[in-house]
This record gives structure tokens, C-alpha cells and sequence, in this order.
């Protein structure tokens, strides 16, 4: 200490304290030394309060030495729930954001030594500082934005070490939903997209409509296709404002519903059973691999052979193509669990039940969604060519009658509406999937899966 | 892969087991019994189930409707001196391979292109996304439209099928590669040319091969309905002679129910045979990757 009075302490010392704990790194020398000069030392003892909840925040604070403890107002004082700041630490950043309240309590645990700046005196020397410019009240609007992001917390940690027991409260998932849209939209991908599709469509209308290129001429154009689409009274009998559309999409819908829905029902089972039991796999894994290499859509007529009605062959054979990929998937995913994990179970004393339940069901989840999603792609597959060559009603039939009646523009609405429809499936199934693995997205999320 | 989890409970019965007899050679192996008992089995419930109405007196529900198998050997039997059903093999084969080869000769560079820049990933991807959705075999009637013959809206329904696999795959492939080589090449200097053929290419062979075996399996599902569906779904074809789709077709208007199992077998070999032929290439072109 140069002058040797523990009340203030050398300025040397002060601005470097400052200089560690805040995140203005691109300060100038001068602006430290002003808020070096500005400090103002204050000393708490033991079980002091420096500052109540809700009281006006003028003042941002630095520990030199000593401990103290930030607890959140509306809490029922449970421990994990305040922060501990340590020497080198900052708190009462509220300051910065103009005609703020606490929004905690401080009080000292141990004895301490604060260095105190004034808010507002902050704000002018940054704003004043040449040096700093735009980045560095960035800066400062970042710390803000996240101290109004965890309204438990008044206290961003030092660089040097984070406090115990904070708690970071997780931005909600409409926050980062609509920040991965903004960002989305800064990027040029969006606008590479929009040109992308302009050049489709662009090159259908040209070559069709306008060049008329030798094959091209006779395919129904684009806006012969879209002004059949929304049209309200439509030349072929098929848009969006007629219930037969509706009809079609819906017969289809159900048609995969029943199939997917057989196809997991029983193809996760038998997968599991595959992967888990040897005897079973010995016996069922032969006959599954005789039938697999047959196309399924070679199964047609034997479908309309073996089964009553029309309806029946079309459901068997959707799903027998999402069924295959699902057994299989599950027994796959079965079979890449780490074995050491059904011995650390056995050895915990778990039943053979149990480490069915808890080791080989989440285990294997992974590969069973991935096989879901496989199973819808195919399930459309296999559906769309059997209401093709045999079916009443659905987007296949629609397609293969357009085309022997010779209404083209309905043909093109039928395949691009299976696009939709198909797509909007094995999004459902996605999402479903994201949502019951959670816990592994996250764990992807922070490196700590393979 | 290495351990089997189902082994551990139940406890090694392989070992036990092989000791005590004394069956010879294969049948040694309980799963090789196990499996010969499980196809044995079905076969006798598929004739039993077949022949149900002859012996029962009245048909099964499901399997009643099936031909037996004695039925099927003996349709195959005569179908085995049949030139009109060896025209069919080579008619899909040729299909399948000509298919195959455009949606590999056009998928892999899409694909790596695709991988190599950004900006036609940004313009290219996004249409591809779009038309992926729609079925191949939604595409049929729209390319027997477009295409002056069946012959070659046939093999452009084949080339979507197999394209959208090989270009999905490329790119996957691509993007398994770790940054930071492409960074560490990079750094040392390397052209953009060097960092494709030296570590691009080497990094994707693996997933353009898995693509491609899986492509060759989409690609005979889809000569099947495509051949069923622009011949079969108008009725009126000359006999056999169309490709192994058109003849099942064939004999299931024709009423020859045996046949139409002959033939899915027989796209079933073809698909195994042409899939093999892909494996066996792959591991040719890589052989780093032969000791797994």
C-alpha cells in the first residue's frame, strides 16, 4: 500500500482489481484511471448487509477480499439458489442498466473489502471513452441482456472463477427459436433458397410455356398446374377447394397410419427380441433374411391374391416395408449397446426384466427412431406404387387415373401434394422422436456421446 | 459390434452344447440347427397352409390362398428351359444397371459438389429437398409422359430411386470428415484440389459405397412397380419378355399363381446377386477398409 491507510488503497491496485473483474477489455488507460480514481472503498463485516432486495441500484461492486453472499429475493432461501462472490468477483450490475432495483440481498459472510463505482459514472467514462466505440457498449449490452435473462442473478462471475452454486437459468426455447430464425435470416442461405427454387420454377415455366422445348411441350405446365391448384372451380375436378382432394389425402393418411402404427407395434418387439434373446434371433433372423432381399412391391399381386378386398393388400404391403426396417433398426440398435452396461447392471443386482427396461429399451431408442423415420419413407414407397396398380381412392390412384385420363395438372397437384404429406409424416415422427430422446440430444449437444 | 449383449444372460450355451454332440460338420453350430430347423418349418407350414383345402377341407384364411411350394419348384422347373424367362432376368438386370450407373455417374459429383461449395449446397440443396419427398414411383406416369419410350421413362424412375440415396449419402459422408484435417491441409498449404482428391475423396469413398448398396436394392424395388405399373397397369403385353416385374404381373393376370412366386424369388436372388457385386466392388476400390 503506498500510502498505508487500508481505507484507500494505491490506485495502481485499484485499477488493476478493475481491470480484472470487468469485461471492458478494450478500456484505455485513461478511462481505468478515472474509474480507478472514482472508487470508493468500503469495508463489511461479518453478517453485514450491504444492500436490501429492491432498493435502488446505483452502485456496482468489487471484492478485494473477503466473502459474500447473494441471495434472490422471492426464493425460500435455499442455499443452491444464491450466489457466492469471491474475491476478484463483480456484482450489482443492475447499476448499469439505468433506474434499476436490486433484485437480492447481499450480505457478507466473512469480513470483506469492496471497491464501489457509481453506475452512472461507469456509463459516462465508457461512453466518453474514445477508444471503446461501439464494442465495447456491446459488451456492455450483452452483460445486460444477460442479467435480465436470470432474474435470480445480480452478479456476473470475474474471469477468474465462477461463483458456487449459481444458477444459470436456461434461455426458454421460444428465446432460442427465434434467435436461430434471426440468425437464420442474416445468413445468405434463405435468399440462396429462394433463388434456387426461382430457377426450378423459373426453368419449368421457360421450357415448357415459353420455349416450348421438344419433350418438354407436352407436360402440363406451371401455371397451368398452380391455377388448377387454387382454382374454385377447377377444369379437372381436383384443387384445394374440393372435398375429393381432401378424400384422396385422407384415405392415404389412414392407409400409413394403420400400416406404421402395425409396423411399430409389432416390428419393435420382434427387433428387441432379435438383439436380446440369441435363441429367438437364431430362429426368426433366417426367415427374415429369406424374405427381405424380395422387392416388397413384388409382393403386389400375392397381396391382392392372399388378402380379401382392395384395402387389405394395400395396408399389408405398407406395412410390410415398415416393418422390416423397424425390426431390423431395433435389433441393430439392441446389438450396439455396450455390453458392459448389461454386466454393470447384472452386477447391481438387477433382474434380467430390469435390465430389459432400463439398459436395453433407452439403449436401443436411438436406432428404433432412426428405423421409424426409415419406415415412414418406405411406408409412402411402398403405398404410393400399391394404389397405383390396385386402389379405390388415394394420392397413388389420383396419380395413375390423372394420367390414363389425361389430366396432367391434376397429376403434377397429386405428386407435389404426396411431397407435402409425406414430408409433413416423417417431420411428426422426427419431432416425436426429439422429444422423447431429449436427454440424448443434450448429451449430444455437450460432447459427451460418441 | 463386438460383443453380443443377448450372450451374456443366458450365458455361452455354444459352448456347452458343441461338445456333447457328435453331429457332423455345420450342424454342429446350434444357430446353423436352429436356423435350418426355423426354415424347415416354415416351408412345411407354408405347404400344410397351401394344400389346406385339400386336407382340411376348407381353405386357411391367409395362406390357404398361396400356392404351395411343391407348386412353385415344379413352375420353376419348367420355367428353367424357358428363354422368355431368362429375357426377363436380362431385361431388369440391363434396366437396373443402366439406372444404377447414371444415378452413380450423377450422384456422386452432385453430391460432392454439394460438399466442396457452399453456395451450390445454399442454391442446389433446397430444391433437392423439395422434390425428395415425392416417391419415385409417383414419377412414373409423369416420365413415361416425358420420355419418347417406356424403355427410358423405366430407367429414369430407376435413376431417381438410386440418385437421391448416393447424393444423401456423398453428402453425409462429407460432412463425417473433421474440419479441422481440412483445416490442418489447409494450413500446410494444400490446394483446393489437393484437400478434394486426398481427403475428400478418400473420407466419402466409405459412405458413397454404403449409398451405393443401398441404392442398388432401392433400384430393384422400384423396376419392379415400375415395370408392373407402365405395363401392367395398361393391361395388354406380348407373354413374358418384359423384365422380371412385367412377368409377375404377367402370370398373376395370366392366373399361373406359382409363377408369380418363381418370380419374386428370382428378383429376390437378382437383388442379392447385384448387391454382392457392389459389396465386392467396394471392397476392391477400399482396401483399407477390408480387415472389419
Amino acid at each position: 500500500m503506498a500510502d498505508g491507510s487500508p481505507e484507500s488503497p494505491g490506485v495502481d491496485a485499484v485499477r488493476h482489481c478493475i481491470e480484472a473483474a470487468l469485461p471492458f477489455k478494450a478500456l484505455t488507460g485513461g478511462t481505468l484511471d478515472a474509474l480507478a480514481q472514482a472508487a470508493e472503498c468500503i469495508d463489511l463485516f461479518a453478517g453485514e448487509v450491504l444492500y436490501e432486495a429492491g432498493s435502488a441500484a446505483d452502485c456496482l461492486y468489487i471484492v478485494e477480499f473477503g466473502v459474500l453472499r447473494l441471495e434472490p429475493i422471492a426464493k425460500t432461501g435455499h442455499p443452491a439458489a444464491s450466489a457466492v462472490m469471491r474475491p476478484g468477483q463483480a456484482f450489482g450490475w443492475i447499476a448499469l442498466a439505468e433506474q434499476g432495483l436490486r433484485r437480492n440481498r447481499a450480505v457478507a459472510v466473512t469480513p470483506a473489502r469492496l471497491l464501489r463505482l457509481c453506475g452512472s459514472l461507469i456509463l459516462n467514462l465508457v461512453r466518453a471513452d474514445p477508444a471503446v466505440g461501439r464494442m465495447s457498449l456491446e459488451d456492455l449490452r450483452a452483460v445486460l441482456q444477460a442479467i435480465q435473462l436470470s432474474p435470480g442473478r445480480d452478479a456476473v462471475p470475474g474471469h477468474a472463477a465462477s461463483p458456487v452454486g449459481s444458477v444459470v437459468k436456461k434461455p426458454a426455447a421460444i428465446e432460442i427459436g427465434l434467435f436461430r430464425v434471426a440468425q437464420w435470416f442474416r445468413s445468405p442461405a434463405p435468399y440462396m433458397m429462394l433463388l434456387g427454387y426461382a430457377l426450378l420454377l423459373g426453368f419449368w415455366y421457360l421450357s415448357v410455356q415459353v420455349l416450348k422445348l421438344p419433350r418438354f411441350a407436352q407436360m402440363p405446365g406451371l401455371t397451368a398446374v398452380l391455377h388448377e391448384w387454387f382454382s374454385k372451380n377447377p377444369t379437372y375436378g381436383v384443387s384445394i377447394y374440393t372435398p375429393v382432394y381432401y378424400q384422396h389425402i385422407l384415405v392415404s393418411l389412414r392407409r400409413i397410419g394403420i400400416a406404421f402404427a402395425l409396423a411399430t407395434g409389432l416390428g419393435v418387439p420382434v427387433g428387441l427380441m432379435l438383439g436380446w434373446s440369441r435363441v429367438f434371433k437364431d430362429y426368426v433372423f433366417p426367415l427374415f433374411e429369406m424374405l427381405r432381399p424380395i422387392p416388397i412391391l413384388a409382393w403386389v399381386p400375392l397381396a391382392i391374391i392372399m388378402l380379401p378386398g382392395s384395402e387389405l393388400p394395400i395396408i399389408y404391403l405398407t406395412f410390410l416395408a415398415s416393418f422390416f426396417a423397424t425390426a431390423l433398426n431395433t435389433m441393430l440398435g439392441v446389438r450396439s449397446i455396450d455390453a458392459s452396461y448389461a454386466l454393470a447392471a447384472e452386477c447391481l443386482g438387477a433382474s434380467r426384466w430390469q435390465i430389459f427396461l432400463h439398459v436395453v429399451v433407452p439403449g436401443a431408442l436411438p436406432f428404433i427412431f432412426t428405423g421409424l423415420q426409415i419406415s415412414v419413407g418406405v411406408a409412402w414407397f411402398s403405398l404410393v406404387a400399391a394404389e397405383m396398380i390396385s386402389g379405390q381412392f388415394g394420392l397413388g390412384y389420383l396419380i395413375n387415373t390423372s394420367y390414363t385420363t389425361v389430366e396432367y395438372p391434376t397429376l403434377v397437384i397429386a405428386m407435389f401434394t404426396l411431397g407435402i404429406v409425406g414430408y409433413l409424416s416423417s417431420s411428426l415422427v422426427r419431432l416425436a422422436g426429439m422429444w422423447l430422446m431429449s436427454w440424448r440430444t443434450r448429451h449430444l449437444a455437450l460432447g459427451e456421446l460418441r | 459390434m463386438t460383443a453380443d449383449i443377448a450372450a451374456t444372460p443366458t450365458g455361452a450355451p455354444a459352448l456347452g452344447e458343441a461338445g456333447a454332440r457328435k453331429l457332423p460338420g455345420f450342424l454342429n453350430n446350434p444357430s446353423v440347427r436352429r436356423a435350418c430347423i426355423a426354415i424347415a418349418a416354415a416351408l412345411i407350414f407354408w405347404q400344410l397352409g397351401a394344400t389346406s383345402h385339400d386336407w382340411l377341407g376348407i381353405g386357411l384364411p391367409v395362406v390357404g390362398h398361396v400356392p404351395s411350394p411343391i407348386a412353385v419348384l415344379k413352375a420353376w422347373h419348367g420355367l428353367i428351359g424357358d428363354p422368355g424367362y431368362w429375357e426377363s432376368w436380362y431385361l431388369s438386370f440391363t434396366r437396373v444397371a443402366l439406372g444404377f450407373a447414371a444415378a452413380t455417374a450423377i450422384g456422386v459429383p452432385f453430391g460432392l459438389l454439394l460438399a466442396m461449395s457452399r453456395y451450390f449446397r445454399g442454391l442446389a440443396f433446397p430444391v433437392f429437398e423439395l422434390l425428395r419427398p415425392i416417391p419415385p414411383l409417383a414419377w412414373v406416369p409423369a416420365s413415361i409422359i416425358f420420355w419418347p419410350t417406356q424403355e427410358m421413362s423405366i430407367d429414369f424412375v430407376i435413376f431417381l430411386g438410386a440418385f437421391y440415396t448416393i447424393v444423401l449419402n456423398v453428402l453425409g459422408g462429407a460432412r463425417e470428415i473433421d474440419p479441422r484435417l481440412v483445416q490442418a491441409a489447409r494450413s500446410m498449404g494444400a490446394s483446393r484440389w489437393n484437400i478434394f482428391r486426398r481427403l475428400i475423396l478418400p473420407g466419402v469413398l466409405p459412405s458413397i459405397c454404403v449409398g451405393m448398396e443401398v441404392a442398388v436394392g432401392i433400384t430393384w424395388e422400384v423396376v419392379v412397380a415400375a415395370e408392373m405399373i407402365s405395363g401392367g397397369g395398361s393391361g395388354g403385353n406380348t407373354a413374358s419378355g418384359g423384365g422380371l416385374g412385367f412377368f409377375i404381373w404377367n402370370s398373376y393376370i395370366g392366373g399361373s399363381y406359382p409363377d408369380i412366386i418363381v418370380g419374386m424369388i428370382s428378383i429376390g436372388i437378382a437383388g442379392y446377386l447385384s448387391s454382392t457385386l457392389v459389396r465386392a466392388t467396394a471392397k476392391r476400390l477400399m482396401p483399407w477398409t477390408r480387415g472389419r
